[in-house]
């Protein structure tokens, strides 16, 4: 198949499944375009995301970044239209509806079932990126333990935790 | 303070321009200070509940917000020049600043320096992770259903395509029964 169809439909369907945003899909991400298809290796993957993490602007920009390394411009056209299509589609027409849904119980209930599920796959994006090959690294982990902790004790900018990772990495690695 | 919604196209297109051309560390900070502070498009009360609302559906946050806002005060062509002006200019520096990096990724250091970078950003989302959840940790079951993603996703490399359909089944049956 097409690569920039097979890029266009894969991130359509990721974009359906991205409640939570960029880092609930980041670990389905890496399966899919490292792992089962093999068009960038992990190292190309983790280099576009520490990019995409480290540059202004929203997150979801990771994924044109890795459209970007697979098929140059066009599959970071297509890739970023691909991850804000659907959903965008979907907020245009929910956000009528979701009005006169306040306050109902069956909007309390889907709230309360989502919660658990988004942490989870969150926790799943942040571990495949700190455990390349599925083998652990203490200095990764440190390292990201490190900046985890300062996420959760401080309210500095996380471009600061961005900045001590690449010191760190210069460091240990 | 009275707000007022943005008059034109032109200014709602320039407003979310420099949202994103702004947004170092973060977009979500960025968008609450120009939409609500500098420009007073709507109240703080208001900005939450609309972000409430992305959080609860799928795709990126800030760019849904465009196309909600976008939507409110423009309809459908409202949402697309939000869209453009809020992704127009991050989408060419992120790409930028890819093709520079690939002259210089082959440098002795580049690779260490990046990969510590990397795992910083692993360690947000870990961090992100540890906030959203702590208000659901008492919850015994909540426990369950995000160790179970937890493990499928991230360990057992499940598809999300398999691990979603059913961790919603799931949840939404646990959450009716008032366990989550």
């Amino acid at each position: 198949m097409n690569i920039l169809l097979e890029l266009g439909l894969y991130f359509s369907l990721l974009s359906l499944l991205s409640v939570g945003g960029m880092p609930s899909v980041i670990g389905e991400m890496h399966r899919y375009v490292v792992e089962s298809r093999g068009w960038i290796s992990h190292n190309d993957f983790v280099e576009m995301f520490a990019l995409g993490q480290a540059a202004p602007g929203p997150n979801v920009l990771i994924s044109s970044l890795i459209g970007w390394k697979i098929a140059g411009v066009p599959g970071a056209l297509v890739t970023l239209a691909a991850m804000c299509g659907p959903a965008g589609v979907l907020s245009f027409w929910v956000a009528g509806v979701w009005e006169r849904l306040q306050g109902t119980a069956w909007r309390a209930i889907a709230q309360r079932a989502m919660a658990p599920m988004v942490v989870g796959l969150i926790l799943s994006g942040g571990f495949v990126l700190a455990t390349p090959g599925g083998t652990p690294d203490w200095r990764l982990w440190i390292i990201a333990a490190g900046s985890a902790w300062a996420m959760v004790a401080t309210k500095l900018n996380p471009l600061w935790m961005l900045a001590a990772g690449a010191a760190a990495g210069a460091i240990l690695l | 303070m009275p707000v007022t919604p943005p008059r034109s196209l032109a200014e709602l297109f320039l407003g979310f321009l420099s949202i994103g051309a702004r947004s170092f560390g973060g977009v979500m900070p960025w968008a609450h200070r120009v939409i609500v502070e500098e420009r007073r498009w709507m109240s703080p009360e208001e900005f939450t509940a609309t972000i409430g609302l992305c959080q609860f559906l799928p795709g990126p946050n800030v760019g849904n917000a465009s196309i909600v806002l976008g939507r409110k005060w423009f309809g459908l062509k409202g949402s697309i020049v939000a869209f453009l002006g809020f992704f127009g200019l991050p989408f060419l520096w992120v790409l930028a600043l890819a093709s520079l990096y690939s002259e210089f990724a082959l440098q002795p250091g580049v690779k260490s320096v990046v990969t510590g970078v990397a795992a910083a950003g692993a360690g947000l989302f870990i961090g992100t992770a540890i906030k959203l959840g702590k208000p659901i940790a008492h919850k015994p079951w909540a426990i369950v259903v995000l160790m179970a993603c937890f493990i499928a996703v991230g360990i057992g490399r499940v598809s999300m395509l398999i691990v979603i359909p059913a961790a919603a089944l799931i949840s939404y049956y646990l959450a009716k029964r008032g366990l989550l």
